[in-house]
């Protein structure tokens, strides 16, 4: 009998790499063996495979069988080469037709049933499937629609190993899998800026840091409404196109959180302060994507800022510069995207009602300098927009008026992207150096009022061009091609307060 | 023998840092030679010093060598005073207790001054009135005296140096401690325009006593004593009780009625305390009081630019209070829309109607 192949994908990041499982099946003392850098995991799909395939009606040869992954030099993890690696012993053995395996990518995990478990990756491995010109493509039915979004690649979703094997075999009819449906609404229900009374300085910020990308401090007393505020961020951002919903889905279908569909809405994630460094920028032994790349074009909120570890907060300075993490290891150098926009919130002090009217402050000016010197410069320097938060009483808040919702805040939002994305093709956060000065160019009354500023308020270089993105980004909210003076005057209330010192 | 004196001054001011601030005054007349002779047990009852400190100043009897001590403070170019010497500042030998050695590090000048007390965490209204203050005072020629902590101590000190003037910085902590840290810098220029002062020797703790103590010093080397923003229970007020104690004037800068960082200063100004409503007016009383001759020289001040107001810019000052509020109070207050707001706001505060606070609060500036 000679050698029959099944084509696989293995996920390398969250990119899927094409992998050939060799099986050969010779007559000698019968034994099962698996080689090619497998894993734990793979190791265990031996018995996994066995028993699928009895289970399924079928007889496992009794002869001398051995499984090689190629190429041999990549290490491969999880258990989706339990289907190719049972379809490659069916077909060596005879049970199915060796050309039906030729057109196909195959991946799933068994059960010990013969039924198909979801994978991690799957829009991954459609899209490592389409490059590598596979025509069709099976996987566990639960990831199929998924993996179907991503076209150009018939995706066909399968519930047991006996059903891949009747379709192989051209027994079966079955028809490709649709794309998920999107349902559409951007925002989470009960999640609308409408619903946060008063705050219309922080909700104004906010606006201004989503129509520049800018990442954003909030500084207030416990219980002002910070994370209430945050959490509405996500739904003031413009949808995600089709392009940024299939990496946000690889990301997330990468580190095992994908549900089987698209996702649709921007993330937001929320990691609590102890996360770790690796939890935070992703790695570990078995890398994985962090926080920062799960919120990959959405928001990465940091709650209580200067209680996250300065190595983990370390670690988010080359995502927040590059947009993207590496991660080197001996064996290999994988690369996370991580486009967010960082939002973090911090109290103004360690007791947390510095300034506030009606409680007292109880820390010592050297307390509060340390805890604000917790968070280092380096990641200060990334953040443009300071914006304090204060307690609203209890008057204020019955007092306020209907609030704006989310949609509306999206639309003005959505046009200042566009027009960003037409000038310079990013957004102004990302702007820096010639092209900052090139973009936001100041004449006239702003020019006056800028170089007062700068003089009376004592801004430092980076300050300095942090105001000038600000203020593009306001210009460009109300649509105007010039930066005016107004704007540059709204852009200097961003700037970062100082609690301590003057 | 008047080295002689000094030494025993010296001892006796070691002693002090380490029992608590009125030995002197406990041991009524008895001569610094007589303190040195009595038995420690006899002194223990007459002083009323603990268990402890009595076993401090055994300790201190057999380690004590002023020469090499002296020689410590020469190397660092710090000078001591004892009332023995001649430099020893006038003012100060007329406080009900006086120090037994003041450390001095700079020139401690020989001109009227005025001390400026107040809380270490003023508003931004009140720092910036302690700074016009100190540069006010600096620009007629007043020494200008402070404790060179946070909040009002340190701009005090700030807006006497921005002008060139004189100002002495009193310590509560050893004459080479520099505490606060952050103010690293403001010793500096402090030494240079003035002196530092200090009770404590080298190496001193900045342990909490030894502050209400040094504030008799800071009262003692000024003539009047203005408090310009302090919460009932502070420092600046046990200032004030000093500089009544030692026959000072005490002045206190008016803050908004029921607000509880002012209610100590108005608190003064109900017990008769001098009513500090304008600051030239406040300088001109001080230099008519100690017959300063008139200074010279333009003021280096910087002065907000001369601009009128907009409509939204006005309607906007009216929503600003004296008290510091949220730029959230502000709109509905003058009933502006958001982002016309944050501009309005911006260009008061370069105008200098408004200024913003660590919190991002903006309150009305005392001088558009």
């Amino acid at each position: 009998m000679s050698v029959c192949r099944a084509r696989s994908l293995s996920l390398f990041g969250i990119d899927a790499l094409p992998v050939e499982v060799e099986v050969d099946v010779s007559s000698g003392l019968p034994g099962f063996s698996i080689v090619g850098l497998p894993d734990a995991a793979v190791q265990e799909a031996r018995e996994r495979v066995r028993v699928a395939i009895s289970n399924s009606g079928y007889k496992f040869p009794t002869k001398k069988v051995i499984v090689n992954l190629a190429p041999a030099n990549l290490r491969k993890e999880g258990p989706a080469f339990d289907l190719p690696i049972a379809l490659g012993i069916l077909a060596a053995s005879g049970a199915l037709p060796p050309g039906g395996l030729e057109e196909a990518g195959v991946v799933g995990e068994l059960s010990l049933d013969g039924g198909l478990r979801g994978i991690k990756g799957a829009l991954s491995m459609a899209e490592g499937a389409r490059r590598e010109g596979l025509p069709r493509l099976l996987v566990p039915e639960r990831d199929a629609p998924e993996a179907a979004a991503i076209g150009g690649v018939e995706v066909y979703g399968m519930r047991t190993l006996r059903e891949a094997v009747e379709f192989l075999g051209d027994s079966a009819r079955v028809c490709p899998a649709e794309p998920a449906v999107e349902d559409g609404r951007p925002v989470e229900a009960g999640e609308d800026f409408a619903d946060v009374a008063g705050q219309r300085y922080a909700k104004r910020a906010l606006e201004v840091a989503a129509a520049g990308a800018h990442n954003v401090v909030m500084s207030g007393p416990p219980g002002s409404g910070k994370t209430m505020l945050a959490r509405r961020m996500p739904g003031i951002l413009p949808p995600l196109t089709m392009e940024e919903r299939i990496e946000v889905t690889k990301v997330h279908s990468a580190s095992g959180e994908g549900n089987g569909t698209l996702v649709t809405r921007r993330p937001f994630r929320a990691p609590h302060h102890t996360v770790s460094t690796s939890g935070l920028a992703g790695g570990g032994s078995n890398p994985r994507p962090g926080e920062v790349s799960l919120a990959h074009h959405g928001v990465l909120f940091l709650d209580e800022l200067p209680e996250f570890s300065r190595t983990a907060l370390e670690a988010l300075r080359q995502p927040l510069e590059d947009g993207q993490v590496t991660i080197s290891r001996v064996a290999a150098t994988l690369t996370y995207p991580a486009r967010v926009t960082l939002l973090c919130s911090m109290n103004p002090c360690p007791c947390g009602y510095a300034g506030d009217r009606r409680k007292v402050c109880r820390c010592t000016a050297g307390q509060i300098e340390r805890y604000q010197g917790r968070i280092s410069g380096p990641l200060l320097d990334r953040m443009d927009l300071f914006v304090d938060v204060p307690r609203l009483t209890r008057q204020e808040l019955r007092e306020e008026r209907q609030a704006e919702e989310s949609s509306s805040v999206r639309e003005r939002v959505s046009g200042a992207r566009g027009i960003q994305a037409l000038r310079q093709g990013s957004p102004n956060s990302a702007l820096s150096g010639r092209r900052l000065r090139e973009v936001c160019a100041l004449r006239g009354d702003a020019e006056t009022l800028f170089s007062r500023a700068v003089d009376r308020m004592g801004l430092s270089g980076r300050g300095h061009d942090r105001v000038l993105r600000v203020a593009r980004t306001v210009a460009d909210l109300s649509g105007e091609e010039e930066i005016a003076a107004e704007h540059v005057a709204e852009a200097l209330n961003y700037r970062r307060s100082h609690l301590v010192g003057r | 023998m008047e080295d002689d004196d000094r030494a025993k001054y010296l001892f006796l001011s070691l002693l002090q840092a380490r029992v608590g601030s009125s030995l002197v005054s406990h041991l009524g007349n008895l001569s610094p030679e007589a303190v040195l002779r009595t038995p420690v047990a006899e002194l223990a009852g007459r002083a009323k010093i603990s268990e402890k400190a009595s076993r401090a100043f055994a300790e201190l009897q057999r380690s004590f060598d002023p020469d090499r001590m002296q020689d410590r403070l020469a190397t660092r170019g710090i000078e001591v005073l004892t009332p023995v010497d001649e430099a020893f500042p006038r003012p100060l030998r007329s406080i009900p207790d006086p120090p037994p050695a003041l450390f001095v590090n700079g020139a401690v000048p020989d001109t009227v001054s005025v001390a400026l007390v107040g809380s270490r965490k003023a508003s931004a209204t009140g720092i910036e009135t302690a700074r016009a203050l100190g540069l006010a005072l600096s620009e007629r020629g007043v020494c200008v005296v402070s404790g060179l902590a946070l909040g009002v101590d340190a701009a005090a000190h700030e807006g006497a140096v921005e002008v060139g003037g004189l100002t002495v910085g009193v310590l509560g902590c050893g004459i080479d401690v520099v505490y606060p840290r952050r103010n690293r810098a403001l010793f500096e220029s402090v030494r240079r325009h003035g002196a530092l002062v200090s009770e404590y020797a080298l190496g001193e703790a900045p342990l909490a006593w030894r502050f209400p103590a040094r504030n008799r010093i800071i009262a003692g080397l000024a003539g009047t004593v203005v408090v310009v923003e302090a919460p009932e229970h502070s420092g600046a007020l046990i200032t004030a009780r000093h500089a009544l104690d030692a026959g000072r004037d005490v002045w206190a800068v008016p803050g908004p009625p029921g607000v509880r960082e002012c209610r100590g200063s108005n608190g003064l100004l109900s017990d008769g305390a001098g009513v500090l409503w304008d600051i030239p007016e406040f300088v001109d009383a001080v230099a008519r009081e100690h017959r300063v001759p008139a200074a010279g020289g333009a003021s280096a001040g910087v002065q907000p630019l001369p601009s009128g107001l907009e409509d939204t810019e006005a309607a906007v000052l009216c929503g600003v209070g004296f008290e510091p509020m949220g730029v959230d109070a502000v709109a509905k207050r003058s009933g502006v829309e958001m982002p016309g707001v944050l501009t309005a706001l911006a260009l008061l505060e370069l105008k200098g109607f408004v200024r913003r606070d660590g919190v991002g609060s903006y309150a009305r500036r005392a001088v558009p």
